[in-house]
Formats: structure tokens, sequence, C-alpha cells
């Protein structure tokens, strides 16, 4: 690519967003904030720039490629902010640590990764969550997921689907079946990229009894209902296994009596990327979309990193592949409704008072940047696409509302 | 029937699309009208309330990623190449061939230099985990040509029976992966629409293994 193109493009993976989506984006983040507000949640910011070292201990690896870093004046490592998990957990440590728990905190703002695979994957993406931290273990998983489904709702998604899972279960079958190390790690793989022929091939070739290796292949299948948690006990998944059975029982009841548990599918193989994770997970999807809408889990091992250990849970929405389908449900707003006001020699002062008093009752106002004949402004208030148009010819002491002709 | 009830599937045209028909009517689906050979790309069946795409092999993981279809049939040599988020359900055990590397017959070992392929990036993959450099030349096809043309002293392709190498006085010296058809889905789908995915699973996976199964809709 040449100087002068590169002047005037911005890099692959981050992008302009022109008035009608910046809108749109405006609105649903807007939205959302109101959503975490009803459920109690209070916003919290944090800089888009941190020390590398934070997140690289604090997130144990599962970042550490994605990063972008860079020395700042003083030749410190920085980072730009991947995840905003990390700098909540870190924020509620220690800002936070005297205020009283469960803490319910909620945030939204651009998250930094390295783009991966051939195609362009955005390097920018617009998040927004929350984090509940310090509370009753099923109580908060609940609580969580039933406010990523009513932020799904209230954003004006028909279909989709919350899917729930628990990384103790898995851990717990894969260690029973003594599944450890590399082959542990690869079935892990190979369940969270849901690559089941590749999964097959393996469980096939490990020295297992037929037993374990049935059992491990029906963790595809344990997707449904309630009905999937009695199916799960009956593979075997040890002591931590029915641990995470029992609680998974406990957080779809309380979902069950929000009356929300038609949203959501219990998903014994998910897995998510991140490896801070240590209890529920879940993920939600629409059909026709590749990528999850929203994510989050529990993360009880994180605040630890920053002070006393915290049991915490969250989840982030993820508003760029929300946009994508909101436009495919519906029109952009588009359409605004403008009104523009004209004036002629001598009328600008009330034309600008006019103005400003609807601009006060909340309508949006164009003002014309010149004086210009009526028709000229009439036919300027078309082109801009004005509702309404008023034009103050001037020389005139006119009361509010007389001599002013509605276009 | 709502919208939700269907599922669309993205079959390849060409050389993998009888197999993968002969498949589909194995595990219950009408394939009647995709049988017509017309020039038509988009076909249904309303008993089970399935509806067929027809598109170009290497494009079936981009209809489904972006959600045009729910599934797809693909091969894995194109699911290698193009590393895309897709979730890989099932081997349907069709269109069994060998991905390989291949030189002219009677030279010398092959430790590096000019290699032409239809696959990029498998290809500099392959090379680079065994520490070989190789400098990958794209084509798009008769790779075959390329040795003997001295374009190329290898070739990774596609290997069948190895006839159309043994035509080109080529052999095959190298094994990259073992190649097969496989159903693919979009993330979103096989979420939302979880039971209908389920059942065309369960119906292909009992066609694979030679059974029957039951309309699904």
């Amino acid at each position: 690519m040449n100087e002068k193109l590169r002047r005037l493009l911005t890099p692959e993976g981050v992008r302009d967003l022109l008035p009608d989506l910046a809108e749109e984006k405006r609105v649903v983040e807007t939205k959302l904030q109101e959503v975490f507000r009803r459920f109690g949640y209070r916003e919290v910011s944090t800089p888009a720039f941190e020390y590398a070292a934070s997140f690289v201990t604090a997130s144990a690896g599962s970042l550490e490629e994605k990063m972008y870093r860079f020395p700042d004046e003083r030749g410190r490592m920085m980072i730009l902010r991947p995840d905003f998990t990390v700098p909540l957990a870190r924020l509620a440590a220690t800002h936070l640590a005297g205020e009283s728990r469960p803490l319910r905190l909620c945030y939204g703002g651009s998250i930094y990764r390295h783009a991966s695979g051939h195609v362009t994957r955005r390097r920018e993406m617009a998040q927004a969550g929350v984090e509940l931290i310090g509370g009753h273990c099923a109580g908060s998983d609940a609580e969580v997921v039933a406010l990523a489904v009513t932020s799904l709702q209230e954003l004006g998604l028909g279909q989709f689907t919350v899917c729930l899972g628990h990384v103790g279960f898995l851990q717990s079958l894969l260690e029973t079946h003594e599944i450890n190390g590399k082959a542990g790690e690869q079935a892990r793989d190979y369940l969270n990229s849901k690559d089941f022929v590749s999964l097959r091939e393996m469980i096939q070739g490990l020295p297992l009894t037929d037993f374990a290796r049935e059992c491990l292949l029906q963790v595809p299948a344990l997707r449904g209902g309630r009905e999937v948690l009695a199916a799960a006990a009956k593979l075997v998944p040890g002591e931590r296994g029915e641990a995470a059975l029992a609680v998974l029982d406990e957080v779809y009841q309380i979902i069950d009596d929000y009356g929300l548990a038609r949203f959501v599918t219990l998903d014994l193989g998910l897995v998510r990327d991140m490896d801070y994770y240590t209890g529920m997970v879940f993920e939600g999807f629409t059909p026709g979309m590749g990528f999850p809408l929203c994510g989050g889990g529990r993360y009880d091992n994180l605040l630890g990193f920053f002070g006393p250990e915290q049991p915490a849970v969250g989840f982030a929405l993820n508003i760029d592949h929300l946009l994508v389908v909101l436009q495919r449900l519906r029109e952009l707003p588009g359409g605004r409704k403008l009104t523009f006001v004209g004036y002629g020699e001598a009328g600008r002062v009330q034309a600008l008072t006019l103005a400003q008093d609807l601009r006060r009752q909340g309508t949006g106002v164009i003002v014309d940047l010149t004086v210009r004949p009526r028709e000229e402004a009439e036919l300027e208030g078309e082109r801009l696409g004005a509702a309404r148009t008023y034009y103050v010819p001037g020389n005139t002491m006119v009361l509010e509302g007389e001599a002013i002709l509605d276009g | 029937m709502a919208e939700m009830n269907w599922l669309t599937l993205a079959l390849a045209k060409g050389r993998m699309l009888p197999p993968a028909i002969d498949l589909l009517e194995k595990a219950g689906i009408d394939c009647g009208s995709l049988r017509e050979m017309s020039r038509q790309l988009q076909f249904a069946d309303d008993r089970n309330c399935l509806r067929f795409i027809l598109a170009k092999p290497a494009d079936i993981p981009t209809y489904v990623e972006y959600g045009v279809a729910d599934l797809g049939i693909v091969g894995k040599d194109v699911l290698l190449e193009q590393e895309r988020e897709l979730y890989e359900l099932l081997d349907l055990k069709i269109g069994l061939c060998r991905l390989s590397v291949a030189k002219r017959a009677g030279s010398g070992d092959f430790a590096g230099g000019h290699v032409a392929t239809k696959y990029p990036r498998i290809t500099e993959r392959y090379f680079q985990e065994q520490g070989r450099q190789a400098e990958v030349i794209k084509l798009h096809g008769s790779i075959e040509l390329a040795p003997c043309l001295n374009l190329a002293e290898a070739i990774v392709d596609l290997v069948d029976s190895g006839k159309t190498l043994q035509e080109n006085d080529l052999e095959e010296v190298e094994t990259i992966a073992r190649i097969t058809s496989r159903l693919v889905a979009n993330p979103g789908s096989y979420q939302v629409k979880g039971e209908r995915v389920g059942w065309l699973v369960a119906s292909l996976a009992a066609a694979v293994a030679g059974g029957e199964s039951e309309t699904g809709c």
C-alpha cells in the first residue's frame, strides 16, 4: 500500500462508524447500561492501557498472545486493554476493597486484540458487561445469566439461546476417566471449537476402557433442558463433576423462577476461551451468527491476584456482533426527525431564539448558516430531509409563532 | 411451517455432489429436485423442511460462517486451508482421498524448493513445522503440470487413485492428511436450532453407518 492510500484508510480490523451505525451503537449501549442499572449495577470505567504485568499474571496465558503491547515513555511495558474482567477485578480488589459485598459493577467500552485467522477479524471490539463480586454462588450465577437474557430481550432480539455449562464438570470427567495432561487439554480444545470429528478420532486412539470411551463420546450430546443433568450424572463425572451438576441444577431452577428458562439450553460440552473461569460458563447465540453475542462465567481465583480471594461472576455483550444482528432485524434509525430554521435579513435573532426554545423542548433543530430568501431556505430544508421547516423573514417584530411560516 | 424449523444446507458442486446426494437420500432426505441437474442453485425438501444451496467447494465455509446456510458439507482439505470458526459435527466418510506431497518420479528426495499447490496455507504450515524451506506457488488447477514445466520441484494436491500423478510422471512421497467430507455448522444455528441440527446429525450418522432413518419435522 502506498503512503497516500495509507493516509486515507484505517488499518484492517478497525473501522470508522458513520452516522447511522454510530447512532445505533450509542442507542444499544445506552439501553444496555439502563438494563444493568435496573438490576442495581453501577457503572465504572478503567483506562484503555495498563501495566502489562497485571494482565499477564491474571489472565494466565489465554490472552497472552493476543495483547497489544508497547513501551511507555519510561520504557515500562504497557498493554492495550484486551478484556474488561481483569481490570474490573483489579479495581474491585483495590479501590473498592472496603465496599460491602456483593458488589455489582458494570462497564462499557472497547477492547483490543490481535486478529487471528486469514479472514479479517476485528481488532477493536466494543463491549458492555457486568461483574458481580462476592455473592452467593448459584444466586449470583443465575442473576448474571438472567441479566444477559434480559439484555438481549430488551434489545429486541427474538430468537436467541443462552447455553449454560460448567468447567468443573468436564475437568472432573476427564480426570475420573484418566485423560490427563496433553490429551485432556486436546479434548477440551476440541470441545471448545466443537470439532467433534477430531474429538472422536482422538478418543478412539486413546488407551481407554470401552466405558470411558463411551462416556466421553456422549459429552457433545449433553445439550437441552434439565434432563441433561441426569444424563450427565450417568457418565461418572467424579465428585467435583457431581458438585458442578448440582450447581447447574440450582442455577437452572432460579432462571426458571425468573420465567426465563425457555431462553436457556444446558450444554455440558461448553468450554470458553479464557483460562480464568472456574465454574459456570455461558454464551449467547442467535441463528445465522457465527460468533457469540455474549459470554461470561464464574472466575473465583482472579481477584486473588490483586488482593484477598473473592468469588465473582460476570459477562460481556459483544456490541459489534449485536449491531450486525440488529441491522438484519430492522432498519437503522435513519430518517431523523429534524426541524430546519431559516431566516431573512435581520431575522436571525428570532430564528436563533426559536431554535434554542425548540432544542430545550428536545427537538432536533438545524439552523441555517446564512441569510437566504424564503424559497431557497425551503429547498435547503427539503435537501436536509427536515420534517418541518420554519422561516423568519426578519424586519418584523414577531411574537413567537406569528409571521413564522410552517414549511 | 415456521422459519425456525427450516435448515439450509450448503453443498459443493462438482465431483463431491453425487456421493453427498446418495448419502442424504440414504438418510431419508428427498433429493429429487437436486438430481434433476438443472442450472438452478437452490432446492428444497418440503417434507423435511430442508433447503439446499449449491456452491463452489471453497465458498461453502463462507456461506456457513456468515449464516447464509446453517450447515454445509465440505471437504476437510477446504477446512484445513481456511481455518474458519465452524463446528465440525460429523465425518461423512465420502470423498475419501489424501492430501499429499508428490515429486517427479525418480528425482532425489525433496529437501526444499518450490512447491506448487491449490493449498498455500496448508503447504506453508506443513513444511514450516518440519523445518524445511519451501517456496509456495499458488495455482488454481492442473497442479500436476508444474514439475513437468520446471515451475516447481514438488506439488501438494489431493490424491485419489494416484492415476493422474502416474500419467504426469509424478510419485507420491508424503501424506499430509487423510481427507473426507465433513458436516459443518454455523455456531449460532447449531445452538439455537439444536433439535433440528441434532436430527440431521443423527440421520446422517445412521446413513454413514449404513442404516435408514425417519423424517424429521
